[in-house]
């Protein structure tokens, strides 16, 4: 086998050999979606105006229908794609949340403020 | 460009039109000296068409999923690394005459 083999360390799966570098490009598609989502989630509480906490709870609503769109994506079977679950849904939040408020206080000020 | 990018630009597209559109709705409430609480319902429902669509090209164009398993029908051809060290030099173009481009 020539592609660039990485043994897991769980010996209790059955499938004790996956393909690194498609794992790499499919972790890199998930932070590209959920960076550019982050960034238009935070556009839209600028323009919507929320202030204060109901921005983080939207910027949370969006996140979640963000998972569940990549879990479509992946056809709800992960471990053709993925190592472990987490990473499809858990990965890319936080990094996403300095985006989000970066663009919210941009569109806010762009908008309401002036 | 594909189609993802193309709904992507629509989806920004629109949700500039709905930031416009509140600014002059903003400057309407200024006049009339109302409070602003939330923008008006066509602005709401552009929005939502807006991210609609983003949210569809977000899941598209960054790429496709690829499988990991090692047997499966896609990951039947295996491309060996690019890197330097599984270059060789030894070959017959070290035979031909070097071409010389020099400007002075």
């Amino acid at each position: 086998m020539g592609s660039v083999e990485k043994r897991s360390k769980d010996v209790m799966s059955d499938i004790p050999t996956f393909s690194a570098e498609n794992l790499q490009n499919n972790l890199k598609v998930i932070q590209n979606s959920r960076t550019f989502l982050s960034i238009i989630a935070g556009v839209l509480a600028g323009i919507i105006g929320f202030n204060g906490l109901t921005g983080f709870v939207f910027y949370f609503v969006v996140m979640l229908i963000t998972s569940v769109g990549l879990m479509a994506k992946a056809g709800f079977s992960a471990d053709l794609y993925f190592d472990s679950l987490n990473r499809v849904l858990f990965d890319g939040f936080l990094g996403g949340l300095m985006s989000f408020v970066l663009f919210w206080t941009f569109a806010y000020d762009l908008v309401h403020i002036f | 460009m594909n189609l993802g990018f193309v709904v992507g630009v629509i989806g920004v597209l629109i949700l500039s039109h709905a930031a416009y559109s509140t600014i002059q709705y903003r400057g309407l409430l200024k006049i009339m000296e109302e409070e602003f609480s939330r923008p008006p319902m066509n602005v709401l429902l552009e929005l939502i068409v807006g991210l609609a669509l983003c949210m569809w090209a977000a899941l598209t164009f960054p790429g496709k999923f690829l499988s990991i398993h090692p047997d499966s029908d896609e990951n039947r051809t295996v491309s060996l690394p690019d890197s330097s060290e599984f270059m060789i030099f030894n070959h017959r173009g070290r035979l031909f005459p070097p071409q010389i481009d020099m400007k002075f």
